[in-house]
């Protein structure tokens, strides 16, 4: 049976730092190479930050749940909370190819989480609460190793 | 994270170290502020001990950008990336925009 790690913090962006390291650690434990932790924290990361200022609007006392697991060769993490449902289609993509002048502020925390993980899926639940599943594939280090 | 502003003749150097997310980003969005409140508008980021720059950190980096370029010779000009850094930037489509040095004195000195 698949393990499952959990951290539940407040919803503060004072707490981006060990939420990263949190997700960094599983993920070394798990066989990632850094590059790929890295994108993972990229991706937990941005997905937080979305939590905090869209959910919650920005309040702080709120709760925060990130849980990291492995599955068939998977590494996945998911974020709950319990705020305002977050609508990923709502975001435009942004425009990388506009020249610095027209660059708009918004929609690259959603475009790095899509490009720097496998999968992200977006979900709502009436009691279980707003959840993010990302999970980034892997060769765990000691399977890779022996082959 | 931390930020360390040296004012020289030619530009204002902003050596960077740590994490700029967005609980950080505030503070580099705020330093750049700082040199622009004081006339400076040629600003070099020393990004040598970046350990992370995310979306938060490039939307105060693009919106710096915009405002020193309003001004003659104005410009932020980036130095001593490191590699996974510069991924986040490439992906973002910042790294061909903005002036992007090997090392400090380099930027100072394109100034």
């Amino acid at each position: 049976m698949a393990v499952e790690y959990e951290l539940c913090v407040k919803s503060s962006t004072q707490n981006l730092a060990a939420i990263a390291e949190f997700v960094a650690e599983r993920a070394r434990e798990a066989g990632l190479d850094d590059d790929s932790i890295f994108d993972i924290q990229i991706a937990v990361d941005e997905a937080c930050t979305n939590t905090i200022e869209h959910a919650y609007a920005t309040r702080s006392d709120q709760t925060l749940r990130v849980c990291c697991s492995v599955q068939d060769q998977e590494f996945v993490i998911r974020i709950t909370d319990y705020g305002t449902p977050f609508d990923p289609d709502s975001i435009p993509e942004p425009d990388l190819e506009a020249p610095m002048e027209e660059r708009s502020i918004g929609g690259l925390g959603v475009f790095f989480m899509r490009r720097l993980m496998d999968s992200v899926e977006f979900s709502t639940h009436a009691y279980r609460g707003n959840q993010v599943v990302m999970r980034k594939r892997f060769v765990p280090n000691d399977v890779d190793s022996t082959q | 994270m931390n930020i360390t502003v040296t004012k020289l003749k030619r530009c204002d150097l902003l050596k960077l170290e740590g994490r700029f997310d967005s609980n950080t980003a505030p503070e580099l969005d705020q330093a750049m502020n700082d040199s622009m409140d004081d006339g400076v508008f040629r600003i070099v980021l020393d990004m040598q001990d970046v350990e992370y720059f995310g979306s938060a950190a490039i939307r105060a980096l693009v919106n710096a950008y915009k405002s020193c370029r309003e001004t003659t010779g104005g410009d932020v000009r980036l130095a001593a990336v490191p590699d996974r850094i510069m991924h986040v930037l490439e992906l973002a489509g910042i790294a061909p925009l903005v002036e992007i040095f090997e090392t400090p004195t380099l930027a100072v000195g394109s100034f």
